[in-house]
Protein backbone atom coordinates (compact mmCIF):
# COMPACT_ATOMS: atom_id res chain seq x y z
CA UNK A 1 0.00 0.00 0.00
CA UNK A 2 2.81 2.40 0.85
CA UNK A 3 4.40 1.51 -2.47
CA UNK A 4 1.14 2.21 -4.26
CA UNK A 5 0.79 5.50 -2.42
CA UNK A 6 4.36 6.46 -3.32
CA UNK A 7 3.75 5.71 -6.98
CA UNK A 8 0.59 7.81 -6.96
CA UNK A 9 2.37 10.69 -5.31
CA UNK A 10 5.06 10.58 -7.97
CA UNK A 11 2.42 10.49 -10.65
CA UNK A 12 0.94 13.69 -9.26
CA UNK A 13 4.01 15.51 -10.50
CA UNK A 14 4.64 13.47 -13.61
CA UNK A 15 6.89 15.89 -15.47
CA UNK A 16 9.02 16.57 -12.45
CA UNK A 17 9.37 12.90 -11.57
CA UNK A 18 10.18 11.98 -15.17
CA UNK A 19 12.89 14.62 -15.35
CA UNK A 20 14.44 13.34 -12.15
CA UNK A 21 14.41 9.84 -13.62
CA UNK A 22 15.99 11.11 -16.83
CA UNK A 23 18.77 12.64 -14.73
CA UNK A 24 19.49 9.31 -13.10
CA UNK A 25 19.30 7.52 -16.45
CA UNK A 26 21.93 9.85 -17.89
CA UNK A 27 24.15 9.45 -14.84
CA UNK A 28 23.96 5.67 -14.79
CA UNK A 29 24.46 5.52 -18.55
CA UNK A 30 27.51 7.74 -18.35
CA UNK A 31 29.12 5.64 -15.63
CA UNK A 32 28.31 2.28 -17.16
CA UNK A 33 29.14 3.23 -20.76
CA UNK A 34 32.48 4.68 -19.78
CA UNK A 35 33.17 1.65 -17.61
CA UNK A 36 32.49 -0.56 -20.61
CA UNK A 37 34.69 1.64 -22.79
CA UNK A 38 37.51 1.21 -20.28
CA UNK A 39 36.91 -2.50 -20.17
CA UNK A 40 36.99 -2.71 -23.96
CA UNK A 41 40.28 -0.86 -24.01
CA UNK A 42 41.67 -3.17 -21.38
CA UNK A 43 40.47 -6.35 -23.03
CA UNK A 44 41.76 -5.20 -26.40
CA UNK A 45 45.17 -4.55 -24.89
CA UNK A 46 45.15 -7.82 -22.98
CA UNK A 47 44.15 -9.73 -26.06
CA UNK A 48 47.30 -8.50 -27.75
CA UNK A 49 49.43 -9.72 -24.88
CA UNK A 50 47.54 -12.73 -23.67
CA UNK A 51 49.07 -15.17 -26.11
CA UNK A 52 52.55 -14.18 -25.06
CA UNK A 53 51.62 -13.98 -21.42
CA UNK A 54 51.20 -17.72 -21.23
CA UNK A 55 54.76 -18.28 -22.42
CA UNK A 56 57.45 -19.36 -20.00
CA UNK A 57 61.02 -19.51 -21.22
CA UNK A 58 63.16 -22.05 -19.40
CA UNK A 59 66.88 -21.30 -19.63
CA UNK A 60 69.99 -22.87 -18.18
CA UNK A 61 71.08 -21.18 -15.00
CA UNK A 62 74.19 -19.39 -16.24
CA UNK A 63 75.04 -18.05 -12.82
CA UNK A 64 75.34 -21.59 -11.46
CA UNK A 65 77.55 -22.61 -14.36
CA UNK A 66 74.97 -24.37 -16.54
CA UNK A 67 75.09 -23.60 -20.24
CA UNK A 68 72.48 -26.02 -21.55
CA UNK A 69 69.42 -28.04 -20.60
CA UNK A 70 69.86 -31.80 -20.85
CA UNK A 71 67.51 -33.95 -22.91
CA UNK A 72 66.39 -35.72 -19.69
CA UNK A 73 65.36 -32.44 -18.13
CA UNK A 74 63.46 -31.51 -21.25
CA UNK A 75 61.56 -34.81 -21.02
CA UNK A 76 60.60 -33.93 -17.44
CA UNK A 77 59.46 -30.45 -18.41
CA UNK A 78 57.46 -31.83 -21.32
CA UNK A 79 55.42 -33.99 -18.95
CA UNK A 80 54.41 -31.16 -16.56
CA UNK A 81 50.65 -30.75 -16.46
CA UNK A 82 48.61 -27.81 -17.75
CA UNK A 83 50.89 -26.95 -20.60
CA UNK A 84 50.01 -26.58 -24.24
CA UNK A 85 53.49 -27.34 -25.44
CA UNK A 86 57.15 -27.44 -24.47
CA UNK A 87 59.46 -26.65 -27.36
CA UNK A 88 63.20 -27.32 -27.12
CA UNK A 89 65.34 -24.75 -28.87
CA UNK A 90 69.04 -24.46 -29.51
CA UNK A 91 70.59 -21.22 -30.53
CA UNK A 92 73.90 -19.67 -31.35
CA UNK A 93 75.22 -17.00 -33.66
CA UNK A 94 76.88 -17.40 -37.01
CA UNK A 95 77.79 -15.40 -40.08
CA UNK A 96 74.99 -15.51 -42.66
CA UNK A 97 75.68 -14.71 -46.32
CA UNK A 98 73.17 -13.85 -49.01
CA UNK A 99 74.51 -12.60 -52.30
CA UNK A 100 76.68 -9.63 -51.25
CA UNK A 101 75.13 -9.15 -47.83
CA UNK A 102 76.50 -10.72 -44.72
CA UNK A 103 75.61 -10.43 -41.08
CA UNK A 104 76.33 -12.15 -37.80
CA UNK A 105 72.85 -13.23 -36.66
CA UNK A 106 71.05 -15.62 -34.33
CA UNK A 107 70.64 -19.18 -35.62
CA UNK A 108 67.95 -21.33 -34.03
CA UNK A 109 67.72 -25.08 -34.10
CA UNK A 110 64.14 -26.20 -33.77
CA UNK A 111 61.80 -28.96 -34.93
CA UNK A 112 59.68 -28.05 -37.91
CA UNK A 113 56.34 -28.78 -36.24
CA UNK A 114 57.43 -26.78 -33.20
CA UNK A 115 58.29 -23.74 -35.29
CA UNK A 116 54.82 -23.95 -36.81
CA UNK A 117 53.33 -23.81 -33.34
CA UNK A 118 55.26 -20.66 -32.56
CA UNK A 119 54.97 -18.60 -35.73
CA UNK A 120 53.16 -18.26 -39.00
CA UNK A 121 54.79 -17.85 -42.37
CA UNK A 122 54.47 -14.45 -43.97
CA UNK A 123 55.61 -15.89 -47.26
CA UNK A 124 56.33 -19.46 -48.40
CA UNK A 125 56.01 -22.42 -45.99
CA UNK A 126 57.63 -23.42 -42.77
CA UNK A 127 59.74 -26.38 -43.92
CA UNK A 128 63.04 -27.27 -42.32
CA UNK A 129 63.99 -30.51 -44.12
CA UNK A 130 67.27 -29.32 -45.55
CA UNK A 131 65.90 -25.83 -45.91
CA UNK A 132 65.83 -22.72 -43.71
CA UNK A 133 63.21 -20.26 -42.50
CA UNK A 134 64.25 -16.65 -41.99
CA UNK A 135 62.84 -13.87 -39.83
CA UNK A 136 61.00 -10.92 -41.31
CA UNK A 137 63.62 -8.24 -40.66
CA UNK A 138 66.50 -10.33 -41.92
CA UNK A 139 64.58 -11.15 -45.09
CA UNK A 140 63.65 -7.54 -45.74
CA UNK A 141 67.11 -6.18 -44.91
CA UNK A 142 68.83 -8.62 -47.20
CA UNK A 143 66.05 -8.69 -49.77
CA UNK A 144 65.67 -12.45 -49.46
CA UNK A 145 62.78 -14.11 -51.31
CA UNK A 146 61.35 -17.58 -50.83
CA UNK A 147 63.24 -20.19 -52.87
CA UNK A 148 66.55 -18.35 -52.83
CA UNK A 149 69.67 -19.64 -51.11
CA UNK A 150 71.51 -18.37 -48.07
CA UNK A 151 74.59 -19.74 -46.42
CA UNK A 152 75.06 -20.22 -42.72
CA UNK A 153 78.71 -20.67 -41.96
CA UNK A 154 79.88 -22.88 -44.77
CA UNK A 155 76.54 -24.63 -45.38
CA UNK A 156 73.98 -23.48 -47.89
CA UNK A 157 70.19 -23.68 -47.45
CA UNK A 158 67.20 -22.95 -49.60
CA UNK A 159 64.80 -20.46 -47.94
CA UNK A 160 61.44 -22.20 -47.67
CA UNK A 161 59.61 -19.47 -45.79
CA UNK A 162 59.72 -16.01 -44.23
CA UNK A 163 58.07 -15.52 -40.84
CA UNK A 164 55.56 -12.83 -39.97
CA UNK A 165 56.93 -9.83 -38.15
CA UNK A 166 56.84 -10.53 -34.40
CA UNK A 167 58.40 -7.64 -32.53
CA UNK A 168 59.43 -8.16 -28.94
CA UNK A 169 58.34 -10.99 -26.70
CA UNK A 170 57.42 -14.60 -27.01
CA UNK A 171 60.74 -15.82 -25.66
CA UNK A 172 62.73 -15.86 -28.91
CA UNK A 173 63.78 -13.04 -31.17
CA UNK A 174 62.80 -14.44 -34.55
CA UNK A 175 62.81 -11.30 -36.67
CA UNK A 176 66.51 -11.17 -37.23
CA UNK A 177 67.24 -14.89 -37.18
CA UNK A 178 67.58 -18.01 -39.26
CA UNK A 179 65.74 -21.19 -38.27
CA UNK A 180 67.21 -24.59 -39.07
CA UNK A 181 66.16 -28.10 -38.18
CA UNK A 182 67.80 -29.60 -35.09
CA UNK A 183 69.84 -31.90 -37.30
CA UNK A 184 71.15 -29.09 -39.49
CA UNK A 185 71.87 -26.97 -36.42
CA UNK A 186 73.85 -29.80 -34.83
CA UNK A 187 75.92 -30.20 -37.99
CA UNK A 188 77.08 -26.61 -37.66
CA UNK A 189 77.39 -26.14 -33.93
CA UNK A 190 77.64 -29.61 -32.36
CA UNK A 191 75.84 -28.64 -29.16
CA UNK A 192 74.81 -31.17 -26.55
CA UNK A 193 71.74 -29.89 -24.69
CA UNK A 194 69.17 -27.21 -25.46
CA UNK A 195 69.74 -23.52 -24.89
CA UNK A 196 66.12 -22.87 -23.98
CA UNK A 197 62.73 -24.52 -23.71
CA UNK A 198 59.70 -22.48 -24.70
CA UNK A 199 56.73 -23.60 -22.58
CA UNK A 200 53.19 -22.37 -23.06
CA UNK A 201 50.77 -22.80 -20.18
CA UNK A 202 47.31 -23.97 -21.24
CA UNK A 203 45.81 -20.92 -19.55
CA UNK A 204 47.05 -17.72 -17.94
CA UNK A 205 46.08 -18.87 -14.48
CA UNK A 206 48.41 -21.89 -14.68
CA UNK A 207 51.57 -19.92 -15.44
CA UNK A 208 52.66 -19.78 -11.80
CA UNK A 209 51.81 -23.43 -11.20
CA UNK A 210 53.76 -24.60 -14.21
CA UNK A 211 56.80 -22.61 -13.14
CA UNK A 212 56.62 -23.99 -9.64
CA UNK A 213 56.29 -27.52 -10.93
CA UNK A 214 59.27 -27.20 -13.28
CA UNK A 215 61.32 -25.75 -10.44
CA UNK A 216 60.37 -28.66 -8.17
CA UNK A 217 61.09 -31.32 -10.73
CA UNK A 218 64.25 -30.02 -12.41
CA UNK A 219 66.00 -28.01 -9.71
CA UNK A 220 66.08 -30.88 -7.25
CA UNK A 221 69.72 -30.87 -6.18
CA UNK A 222 71.01 -27.80 -7.94
CA UNK A 223 69.42 -24.84 -9.57
CA UNK A 224 69.88 -26.01 -13.11
CA UNK A 225 67.29 -23.82 -14.84
CA UNK A 226 65.77 -20.37 -14.55
CA UNK A 227 62.44 -19.19 -15.83
CA UNK A 228 61.24 -16.00 -17.36
CA UNK A 229 57.60 -15.06 -17.98
CA UNK A 230 55.60 -12.08 -19.11
CA UNK A 231 53.01 -11.98 -16.41
CA UNK A 232 54.18 -8.75 -14.83
CA UNK A 233 53.79 -7.11 -18.21
CA UNK A 234 50.15 -8.16 -18.31
CA UNK A 235 49.63 -7.05 -14.75
CA UNK A 236 51.01 -3.63 -15.57
CA UNK A 237 48.73 -3.27 -18.55
CA UNK A 238 45.76 -4.44 -16.53
CA UNK A 239 46.47 -2.16 -13.60
CA UNK A 240 47.05 0.95 -15.65
CA UNK A 241 43.90 0.27 -17.69
CA UNK A 242 41.89 -0.30 -14.52
CA UNK A 243 43.01 2.94 -12.94
CA UNK A 244 42.27 4.82 -16.13
CA UNK A 245 38.78 3.29 -16.21
CA UNK A 246 38.20 4.24 -12.60
CA UNK A 247 39.29 7.78 -13.31
CA UNK A 248 36.95 8.09 -16.29
CA UNK A 249 34.10 6.61 -14.30
CA UNK A 250 34.70 9.08 -11.49
CA UNK A 251 34.29 11.90 -14.01
CA UNK A 252 31.09 10.29 -15.28
CA UNK A 253 29.89 9.98 -11.69
CA UNK A 254 29.67 13.76 -11.53
CA UNK A 255 26.65 13.59 -13.79
CA UNK A 256 25.04 11.16 -11.39
CA UNK A 257 25.84 13.49 -8.53
CA UNK A 258 23.97 16.23 -10.36
CA UNK A 259 21.05 13.84 -10.84
CA UNK A 260 21.19 13.12 -7.11
CA UNK A 261 20.91 16.81 -6.37
CA UNK A 262 17.92 16.81 -8.73
CA UNK A 263 16.20 14.18 -6.63
CA UNK A 264 17.10 16.03 -3.47
CA UNK A 265 15.55 19.12 -4.97
CA UNK A 266 12.25 17.61 -6.09
CA UNK A 267 11.82 15.62 -2.90
CA UNK A 268 12.40 18.76 -0.84
CA UNK A 269 9.82 20.58 -2.94
CA UNK A 270 7.47 17.69 -2.52
CA UNK A 271 7.99 17.72 1.25
CA UNK A 272 7.12 21.39 1.34
CA UNK A 273 4.09 21.11 -0.90
CA UNK A 274 2.75 18.19 1.05
CA UNK A 275 3.36 19.61 4.52
CA UNK A 276 -0.35 19.69 5.20
CA UNK A 277 -0.84 16.14 3.99
CA UNK A 278 2.02 15.00 6.21
CA UNK A 279 0.33 16.79 9.11
CA UNK A 280 -2.94 14.99 8.41
CA UNK A 281 -1.24 11.63 8.26
CA UNK A 282 0.56 12.33 11.51
CA UNK A 283 -2.72 13.48 13.10
CA UNK A 284 -4.56 10.31 12.16
CA UNK A 285 -1.80 8.17 13.53
CA UNK A 286 1.14 7.80 11.13
CA UNK A 287 4.37 7.44 13.12
CA UNK A 288 7.37 9.49 12.06
CA UNK A 289 9.09 6.41 10.63
CA UNK A 290 6.10 5.77 8.36
CA UNK A 291 6.39 9.26 6.90
CA UNK A 292 10.14 8.77 6.55
CA UNK A 293 9.61 5.44 4.85
CA UNK A 294 6.99 6.84 2.48
CA UNK A 295 9.25 9.62 1.25
CA UNK A 296 12.25 7.33 1.03
CA UNK A 297 10.16 4.94 -1.02
CA UNK A 298 9.39 7.72 -3.45
CA UNK A 299 13.02 8.62 -4.02
CA UNK A 300 13.93 4.94 -4.16
CA UNK A 301 11.34 4.41 -6.90
CA UNK A 302 12.82 7.30 -8.88
CA UNK A 303 16.28 5.84 -8.34
CA UNK A 304 15.33 2.27 -9.18
CA UNK A 305 13.41 3.24 -12.29
CA UNK A 306 16.16 5.57 -13.50
CA UNK A 307 18.94 3.14 -12.66
CA UNK A 308 17.36 0.14 -14.35
CA UNK A 309 16.42 2.04 -17.48
CA UNK A 310 19.87 3.63 -17.44
CA UNK A 311 21.53 0.24 -17.05
CA UNK A 312 19.64 -1.14 -20.04
CA UNK A 313 20.35 1.91 -22.14
CA UNK A 314 23.99 1.67 -21.11
CA UNK A 315 24.45 -1.07 -23.65
CA UNK A 316 23.33 1.33 -26.34
CA UNK A 317 25.48 4.10 -24.89
CA UNK A 318 28.44 1.77 -24.71
CA UNK A 319 28.02 0.69 -28.34
CA UNK A 320 28.01 4.33 -29.29
CA UNK A 321 30.96 5.41 -27.15
CA UNK A 322 33.09 2.36 -27.92
CA UNK A 323 32.54 2.50 -31.66
CA UNK A 324 33.04 6.25 -31.78
CA UNK A 325 36.42 5.73 -30.09
CA UNK A 326 37.34 3.32 -32.85
CA UNK A 327 37.29 0.13 -30.81
CA UNK A 328 35.62 -3.14 -31.68
CA UNK A 329 32.25 -3.50 -29.93
CA UNK A 330 32.90 -7.21 -29.27
CA UNK A 331 33.47 -6.62 -25.60
CA UNK A 332 30.33 -4.56 -24.94
CA UNK A 333 28.20 -7.66 -24.40
CA UNK A 334 31.07 -9.57 -22.82
CA UNK A 335 30.43 -10.77 -19.24
CA UNK A 336 33.42 -8.70 -18.11
CA UNK A 337 31.46 -5.57 -19.09
CA UNK A 338 28.42 -6.53 -17.04
CA UNK A 339 30.22 -5.58 -13.85
CA UNK A 340 30.26 -1.95 -15.01
CA UNK A 341 26.53 -2.04 -15.72
CA UNK A 342 26.06 -3.42 -12.24
CA UNK A 343 28.29 -0.73 -10.78
CA UNK A 344 26.34 2.00 -12.57
CA UNK A 345 23.11 0.46 -11.35
CA UNK A 346 24.21 0.24 -7.73
CA UNK A 347 25.74 3.70 -7.65
CA UNK A 348 22.55 5.07 -9.23
CA UNK A 349 20.30 3.44 -6.64
CA UNK A 350 22.56 4.47 -3.80
CA UNK A 351 22.74 8.08 -4.99
CA UNK A 352 18.95 8.26 -5.17
CA UNK A 353 18.42 6.82 -1.73
CA UNK A 354 21.08 9.07 -0.21
CA UNK A 355 19.52 12.09 -1.92
CA UNK A 356 16.11 11.09 -0.61
CA UNK A 357 17.36 10.73 2.93
CA UNK A 358 17.38 14.38 3.93
CA UNK A 359 13.98 15.32 2.45
CA UNK A 360 12.45 12.21 4.00
CA UNK A 361 13.97 13.01 7.36
CA UNK A 362 12.67 16.55 7.04
CA UNK A 363 9.20 15.27 6.21
CA UNK A 364 9.24 13.02 9.24
CA UNK A 365 10.10 15.95 11.51
CA UNK A 366 7.05 17.96 10.43
CA UNK A 367 5.02 18.93 13.49
CA UNK A 368 1.40 17.89 12.89
CA UNK A 369 0.01 21.02 14.51
CA UNK A 370 2.05 23.42 12.40
CA UNK A 371 1.40 21.38 9.26
CA UNK A 372 -2.36 21.55 9.77
CA UNK A 373 -2.21 25.31 10.09
CA UNK A 374 -0.06 25.49 6.95
CA UNK A 375 -1.99 26.75 3.96
CA UNK B 1 -13.13 7.68 27.99
CA UNK B 2 -12.76 10.86 29.98
CA UNK B 3 -10.64 13.91 29.29
CA UNK B 4 -9.31 16.12 32.03
CA UNK B 5 -7.52 19.45 31.71
CA UNK B 6 -5.62 20.83 34.66
CA UNK B 7 -4.59 24.50 34.52
CA UNK B 8 -3.65 24.27 30.86
CA UNK B 9 -1.77 27.19 29.33
CA UNK B 10 -0.57 27.58 25.78
CA UNK B 11 1.70 30.41 24.74
CA UNK B 12 2.85 30.85 21.17
CA UNK B 13 6.10 32.69 21.02
CA UNK B 14 7.92 34.11 18.06
CA UNK B 15 10.87 36.45 18.22
CA UNK B 16 8.52 39.41 17.75
CA UNK B 17 5.46 38.67 19.79
CA UNK B 18 3.85 36.34 22.25
CA UNK B 19 0.29 35.02 22.06
CA UNK B 20 -1.41 33.58 25.12
CA UNK B 21 -3.81 31.30 23.27
CA UNK B 22 -4.97 29.30 26.29
CA UNK B 23 -4.85 30.95 29.63
CA UNK B 24 -5.35 28.46 32.45
CA UNK B 25 -8.18 26.11 31.64
CA UNK B 26 -9.29 23.40 34.02
CA UNK B 27 -12.18 21.20 32.95
CA UNK B 28 -13.39 17.63 32.70
CA UNK B 29 -15.19 15.94 29.83
CA UNK B 30 -16.97 12.73 30.77
CA UNK B 31 -16.98 9.50 28.83
CA UNK B 32 -19.73 9.51 26.20
CA UNK B 33 -20.38 13.21 26.53
CA UNK B 34 -21.13 15.48 23.54
CA UNK B 35 -19.60 18.86 24.27
CA UNK B 36 -19.43 21.95 22.10
CA UNK B 37 -16.69 24.50 22.54
CA UNK B 38 -17.82 27.89 21.26
CA UNK B 39 -16.23 31.24 21.01
CA UNK B 40 -15.31 33.98 18.56
CA UNK B 41 -12.36 33.47 16.25
CA UNK B 42 -9.08 33.88 18.07
CA UNK B 43 -10.61 32.79 21.36
CA UNK B 44 -8.38 29.72 21.41
CA UNK B 45 -11.03 27.08 20.82
CA UNK B 46 -9.15 25.28 18.04
CA UNK B 47 -5.95 25.41 20.05
CA UNK B 48 -7.80 23.80 22.94
CA UNK B 49 -9.08 21.05 20.66
CA UNK B 50 -5.60 20.32 19.32
CA UNK B 51 -4.22 20.23 22.85
CA UNK B 52 -6.83 17.62 23.77
CA UNK B 53 -6.03 15.84 20.51
CA UNK B 54 -2.37 15.53 21.46
CA UNK B 55 -1.33 17.35 18.31
CA UNK B 56 0.13 20.12 20.41
CA UNK B 57 1.61 20.26 23.87
CA UNK B 58 0.57 22.72 26.58
CA UNK B 59 3.16 25.23 27.72
CA UNK B 60 1.99 24.60 31.24
CA UNK B 61 -0.57 22.30 32.85
CA UNK B 62 -1.65 18.77 32.05
CA UNK B 63 -3.99 17.08 29.62
CA UNK B 64 -5.12 13.75 31.03
CA UNK B 65 -6.79 11.31 28.66
CA UNK B 66 -8.26 8.16 30.12
CA UNK B 67 -6.19 8.75 33.25
CA UNK B 68 -2.91 9.07 31.34
CA UNK B 69 -0.90 12.27 31.71
CA UNK B 70 -0.07 13.01 28.09
CA UNK B 71 2.91 15.23 28.91
CA UNK B 72 4.74 12.09 29.98
CA UNK B 73 4.31 10.39 26.62
CA UNK B 74 6.85 10.39 23.80
CA UNK B 75 6.07 11.08 20.17
CA UNK B 76 5.46 7.44 19.27
CA UNK B 77 3.11 6.94 22.20
CA UNK B 78 1.20 10.12 21.40
CA UNK B 79 0.94 8.97 17.80
CA UNK B 80 -0.48 5.65 18.95
CA UNK B 81 -2.92 7.43 21.24
CA UNK B 82 -4.15 9.55 18.31
CA UNK B 83 -4.34 6.53 16.06
CA UNK B 84 -6.22 4.24 18.38
CA UNK B 85 -8.22 6.38 20.77
CA UNK B 86 -8.85 9.67 18.99
CA UNK B 87 -10.57 10.53 15.73
CA UNK B 88 -10.18 13.87 13.97
CA UNK B 89 -12.60 15.72 11.74
CA UNK B 90 -11.34 18.97 10.22
CA UNK B 91 -13.06 21.92 8.62
CA UNK B 92 -11.12 21.33 5.34
CA UNK B 93 -11.85 17.57 5.41
CA UNK B 94 -8.12 16.94 4.87
CA UNK B 95 -8.53 13.82 2.83
CA UNK B 96 -5.46 12.51 1.00
CA UNK B 97 -6.08 13.56 -2.58
CA UNK B 98 -4.27 10.66 -4.22
CA UNK B 99 -6.34 8.06 -2.39
CA UNK B 100 -9.91 6.96 -3.09
CA UNK B 101 -12.63 7.39 -0.44
CA UNK B 102 -12.22 3.77 0.60
CA UNK B 103 -8.43 4.05 0.80
CA UNK B 104 -8.71 7.22 2.87
CA UNK B 105 -10.80 5.30 5.38
CA UNK B 106 -8.29 2.45 5.27
CA UNK B 107 -5.35 4.73 6.00
CA UNK B 108 -5.54 4.82 9.84
CA UNK B 109 -5.91 1.04 9.80
CA UNK B 110 -2.84 0.74 7.55
CA UNK B 111 -0.89 2.77 10.09
CA UNK B 112 -2.19 0.43 12.79
CA UNK B 113 -1.22 -2.66 10.79
CA UNK B 114 -4.67 -4.13 10.23
CA UNK B 115 -4.52 -6.93 7.60
CA UNK B 116 -5.64 -5.94 4.12
CA UNK B 117 -8.85 -7.97 3.82
CA UNK B 118 -10.07 -6.98 7.25
CA UNK B 119 -9.41 -3.29 6.72
CA UNK B 120 -11.08 -3.25 3.30
CA UNK B 121 -14.15 -4.94 4.73
CA UNK B 122 -14.22 -2.60 7.70
CA UNK B 123 -13.71 0.55 5.61
CA UNK B 124 -16.54 -0.49 3.32
CA UNK B 125 -18.75 -1.15 6.33
CA UNK B 126 -18.04 2.32 7.68
CA UNK B 127 -18.86 3.95 4.34
CA UNK B 128 -22.10 1.99 4.27
CA UNK B 129 -22.91 3.03 7.82
CA UNK B 130 -22.45 6.66 6.87
CA UNK B 131 -24.39 6.11 3.65
CA UNK B 132 -21.74 6.78 1.00
CA UNK B 133 -20.65 3.30 -0.11
CA UNK B 134 -21.49 4.26 -3.71
CA UNK B 135 -18.55 6.71 -3.87
CA UNK B 136 -16.01 4.30 -2.37
CA UNK B 137 -13.82 4.21 -5.46
CA UNK B 138 -13.86 7.94 -6.10
CA UNK B 139 -11.13 10.38 -5.21
CA UNK B 140 -11.80 13.48 -3.04
CA UNK B 141 -11.75 15.78 -6.08
CA UNK B 142 -14.62 13.84 -7.59
CA UNK B 143 -17.10 14.15 -4.73
CA UNK B 144 -18.97 16.98 -2.99
CA UNK B 145 -17.89 18.72 0.20
CA UNK B 146 -20.57 16.99 2.21
CA UNK B 147 -19.46 13.62 0.87
CA UNK B 148 -15.83 14.44 1.60
CA UNK B 149 -16.69 15.26 5.17
CA UNK B 150 -18.57 11.98 5.48
CA UNK B 151 -15.49 10.14 4.22
CA UNK B 152 -13.52 12.08 6.85
CA UNK B 153 -15.95 10.92 9.54
CA UNK B 154 -15.60 7.33 8.35
CA UNK B 155 -11.82 7.76 8.45
CA UNK B 156 -11.98 9.20 11.95
CA UNK B 157 -13.98 6.17 13.07
CA UNK B 158 -11.72 3.60 11.36
CA UNK B 159 -9.85 2.46 14.45
CA UNK B 160 -12.93 2.71 16.67
CA UNK B 161 -11.77 5.70 18.70
CA UNK B 162 -13.45 6.62 22.00
CA UNK B 163 -13.16 10.34 21.39
CA UNK B 164 -14.11 12.27 18.25
CA UNK B 165 -12.52 15.70 17.90
CA UNK B 166 -14.34 17.93 15.43
CA UNK B 167 -12.85 21.26 14.34
CA UNK B 168 -15.63 23.27 12.65
CA UNK B 169 -16.77 20.19 10.73
CA UNK B 170 -19.60 22.08 9.02
CA UNK B 171 -17.67 25.29 8.41
CA UNK B 172 -17.27 24.69 4.68
CA UNK B 173 -20.72 23.20 4.09
CA UNK B 174 -24.15 24.60 3.32
CA UNK B 175 -26.58 24.40 6.22
CA UNK B 176 -28.40 21.34 4.93
CA UNK B 177 -25.23 19.27 4.48
CA UNK B 178 -23.99 20.70 7.75
CA UNK B 179 -27.01 19.43 9.61
CA UNK B 180 -26.70 16.01 8.00
CA UNK B 181 -23.07 15.80 9.11
CA UNK B 182 -24.01 16.86 12.63
CA UNK B 183 -26.75 14.21 12.57
CA UNK B 184 -24.21 11.55 11.71
CA UNK B 185 -21.86 12.70 14.47
CA UNK B 186 -24.74 12.77 16.93
CA UNK B 187 -25.67 9.21 15.96
CA UNK B 188 -22.14 8.00 16.58
CA UNK B 189 -22.29 9.67 19.98
CA UNK B 190 -25.61 8.14 20.91
CA UNK B 191 -25.29 4.71 19.36
CA UNK B 192 -21.61 3.96 19.86
CA UNK B 193 -21.10 6.05 22.99
CA UNK B 194 -18.24 7.99 21.42
CA UNK B 195 -17.23 11.13 23.30
CA UNK B 196 -17.59 14.08 20.93
CA UNK B 197 -15.76 17.34 21.36
CA UNK B 198 -17.00 19.87 18.82
CA UNK B 199 -15.47 23.24 18.11
CA UNK B 200 -17.81 25.62 16.32
CA UNK B 201 -18.86 29.22 16.17
CA UNK B 202 -22.24 28.30 14.72
CA UNK B 203 -24.90 28.19 17.48
CA UNK B 204 -27.24 26.03 15.38
CA UNK B 205 -24.59 23.32 15.23
CA UNK B 206 -23.72 23.65 18.89
CA UNK B 207 -27.32 22.74 19.67
CA UNK B 208 -26.52 19.11 18.88
CA UNK B 209 -24.30 19.02 21.99
CA UNK B 210 -25.39 18.19 25.52
CA UNK B 211 -23.16 20.80 26.99
CA UNK B 212 -21.73 24.03 25.60
CA UNK B 213 -18.68 25.78 26.95
CA UNK B 214 -17.71 29.23 25.82
CA UNK B 215 -14.21 30.49 25.40
CA UNK B 216 -12.98 34.06 25.34
CA UNK B 217 -9.32 35.13 25.29
CA UNK B 218 -8.19 31.68 26.20
CA UNK B 219 -10.41 31.34 29.29
CA UNK B 220 -13.64 29.49 29.96
CA UNK B 221 -16.53 31.87 30.39
CA UNK B 222 -19.11 29.75 32.11
CA UNK B 223 -18.59 26.29 33.40
CA UNK B 224 -21.88 24.68 34.31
Amino acid sequence: MYLELAVRNLRRTKVRSSLAIVGIIIGVMAIASIGILGNTMKQTALERFSDQARIIVVMPSNIKGFTDIAEDDFKIIERVGNIEYAIPVKDDRKMVNYKDSRAYVAIYGINEEDLRKLYNAYDGDIKLKGSAVVGYRLASNFGISVGEKISVGNKTYRVSGILEYQGLGGGLNPDNAVFLSMEDFDRIFEKEGYTSIVVKASSLEFVQDVEKRIDELVNTKQQKVEMRDFESLIQNVEESMNSMTRFLMAIAAVSLLVAGVGILNIMLMSTMERTREIGVMRAIGAPRRTVLFLFLTESAILGLAGSFIGALLSYLGAFFVVSSMGYSTNYVLNPSSAIYILQGLLVGIMTSILSGLYPAWKASRVEPMEALRYE
Amino acid sequence: MSVELVDVHKVYKTSYYEVRAINGITMRIEDGEFIAIMGPSGSGKSTLLYLIGCLDKPTKGEVIIDGVETSKLGDDELTRLRREKLGFIFQQYNLISTLTALENVELPMIFKGVPKDERKRKAMELLRLIGIEDIAERKPMEISGGQQQRVAIARAMANEPRILLCDEPTGNLDSKSGRQIMGTIKELNEEKGVTVILVTHDPSMAEFAERIVRLRDGRLQDVP
